[in-house]
């Protein structure tokens, strides 16, 4: 079975409880206090230890429009557990897998820091957790945590969303999606999602408001994404790509490139160094 | 700059009164600085059509530093080293020079490793790259890549270390370990993967500067790779003493073509690249790199090259500034990807 996330962001409030909820459950370091002035959005992006994030979008009226013209626009972002991820197909250490409910998993004993998902992510999810963000001097092992959280939390590897494996192995609901107070995040099996998702794209339409489904049925090469989003407007403005390209589509036109180039320099090499003096 | 406070207090209203709002709206728009950066009530607030989040990066950064630039160069270098052993004609003019160039392929294959393990986050965890072979990451692929390089390349090395004398007596036997008709074959063609497959490393992401020279990249990396192992033989062989004269002509051509066929590469990718060349180009990274690589290192050392006269003088000024274009090449690469991931517009509708 493979579970996944259906987020609808009609419903959700901004309230945030699904990033502290996730920091909690996963051990993650606090982001500090930046303020960016932007919005009602402190956290400004997914990173490698904040795997929940809500984007907070202001649509403001020009002063020349009536009162109530004005919108907000929220949606809790998390990993989309691609169908062809980029980061677990760059993977030279096999440390990112896909786990027996399909979600993209990285092992945190197997990573060895090399960097290589990050550019390969065409969501910009994933990315390194530095040295410096877990202090050296805690000692993890006295808290009675395993190993494995211990090597994690001394930092130098990759960090996404694990779309809490440990907890569904224990059967439980994901952190975020327990603790999202409006249901906005919705966690089960994707193909229901999928359906419940469909059937409430049908009855917002119905009544006027224009919502469609980010990352259901699109014809892109990363495939349909385990976490997918109900949306009401173009995906930029919650800062997801219009179109997401897998980049491992790419490595044909550059190896046969690279290819060419060689062999043709090779030739000209022999043409030289046998012809003249 | 005083604040009269009484005109800046927001007039309370009830919450019907849409024209009391809208006026305060109107006076809030009036007294925001000129240099508000987003417009619509000219209060700090993203104009409603705005096509980004808060103009804030989609992509992550590579967090390449100077280590994988290092080892960008190096490889090519590397590469195209392997290919010159396979051309030089060693029964004839060349045979210092396939001497020359089985030693750089060997002391680079030696020193990649260590600045690739230096790089990685958990560098005691580097063995992890080889638990698997893995067709679909670059980077697996380089990693058994480079292996591979290193094996001939070290036959090759040891060999030509026992046949020089450098070896002592009891190990002398080891001249037979790297006959050249095998070597030399295997370094070309393995070079010439890890010459090129540098750039697919790059290209083969989301960066939308790579992704879009997918073609572009990995075709100038491979003539850079194999113009600079001319430029760094070349040079080795003039401080080495007095190189044979044919082959270092032969070398000056080889590199003036690889160099030719670089700069064609470069200046099609920026027509082909549009504004998301921009960060590769037109920036301080782009000017960098035109002056560096296009003019010194390209430009330079050709002209160099068509002086009727040797001078060693000639010969070292031109291979420097050819090495010193390649690295600069790699730099700019890189630099280039980090200020393209943080373009919005460009991570939006990624390069097919």
């Amino acid at each position: 079975m493979a579970t996944g996330f259906f987020t609808d962001t009609t419903i959700c409030i901004g309230c945030k409880a699904c990033e502290v909820a996730c920091k909690q459950w996963n051990q993650l370091p606090g982001d500090g206090y930046a303020f960016t002035g932007n919005s009602y959005d402190n956290t400004v992006a997914l990173g490698a230890t904040t795997w929940r994030h809500v984007a907070f979008v202001e649509q403001m009226a020009p002063p020349e429009e009536p009162v109530g013209t004005s919108r907000w626009l929220m949606m809790s972002d998390v990993c989309k557990h691609c169908t062809n991820a980029g980061c677990l197909e760059a993977c030279p250490t096999g440390a990112i897998v896909r786990n027996e409910f399909d979600d993209v998993f990285i092992q945190p004993d197997i990573c060895n820091g090399c960097g290589y998902c990050v550019p390969s992510c065409p969501f910009g999810v994933v990315d390194l957790i530095g040295h410096a963000d877990y202090p050296a001097t805690r000692s993890f092992e006295s808290d009675g945590r395993s190993t494995d959280d211990a090597l994690q939390k001394h930092g130098g590897i990759a960090g996404k969303c694990t779309l809490c494996y440990d907890r569904q192995k224990d059967g439980l609901v994901p952190a975020c999606a327990k603790a999202c107070p409006t249901e906005s995040i919705h966690f089960g099996d994707v193909d229901e999602l999928k359906d419940q998702a469909r059937q409430r794209v049908a009855t917002l339409r119905a009544s006027g408001v224009d919502a469609y489904l980010y990352g259901v049925d699109e014809d892109t090469s990363v495939g349909d994404l385990n976490a997918f989003f109900l949306l009401t407007d173009a995906p930029g403005k919650y800062n997801l790509p219009e179109r997401p390209v897998l980049p491992s589509t790419h490595q044909r036109a550059g190896y046969t490139s690279a290819a060419i180039a060689a062999a043709a320099l090779t030739l000209v090499g022999f043409a030289l160094f046998r012809a003249t003096k | 700059m005083s604040v009269d406070r009484d005109a800046a207090r927001v007039p309370i209203a009830p919450m019907h009164d849409a024209g009391v709002i809208d006026a305060a709206r109107r006076e809030m728009r009036d007294l925001a600085p000129d240099n508000a950066r987003f417009g619509v009530a000219g209060v700090g607030l993203p104009p409603r059509d705005a096509t980004t989040y808060y103009e804030q990066p989609l992509l992550k950064k590579p967090h390449w530093e100077w280590e994988v630039i290092v080892y960008l160069f190096l490889g090519g270098i590397m590469g195209g080293s392997g290919i010159l052993t396979a051309l030089a004609d060693e029964h004839g003019e060349d045979a210092e020079l396939g001497r020359n160039a089985r030693y750089v392929a060997f002391a680079l294959a030696s020193t990649c490793p260590v600045v690739l393990i230096k790089h990685l986050g958990r560098p005691e965890r580097f063995l992890n790259m080889l638990r698997i072979v893995k067709f679909k990451s670059v980077m697996s692929m380089g990693v058994w890549g480079l292996i591979a390089f290193s094996l001939p390349a070290t036959a090759g090395a040891t060999a030509q270390a026992a046949r020089d004398g450098l070896l002592p007596k009891q190990l002398r036997f080891l001249r037979f370990v790297g006959p050249r008709a095998i070597t030399n074959p295997l370094s070309a063609i393995l070079g010439a993967f890890i010459a090129g497959y540098t750039g697919v490393l790059l290209s083969a992401t989301a960066i939308p500067v790579w992704a879009k020279g997918k073609r572009h990249i990995p075709a100038m990396s491979a003539c850079s790779g194999i113009a600079g192992a001319c430029a760094l033989n070349a040079l080795l062989l003039e401080i080495g003493g007095n190189p044979n004269p044919v082959t270092r002509r032969r070398l000056e051509r080889l590199e003036l073509v690889a160099s030719l066929a670089e700069a064609a590469v470069i200046l099609d990718f920026r027509r082909h690249a549009g504004t998301i060349g921009d960060p590769f180009f037109v920036s301080k990274h782009g000017r960098k790199m035109e002056i560096a690589t296009l003019l010194g290192g390209i430009v330079v050392p050709s002209l160099l090259g068509l002086l009727p006269f040797h001078a060693k003088w000639k010969t070292s000024l031109g291979s420097t500034l050819t090495l010193v274009g390649g690295y600069v090449l790699r730099e700019t690469l890189i630099e280039a990807g980090k200020d393209s991931a943080d373009d919005p517009r460009a991570a939006s509708r990624q390069p097919e």
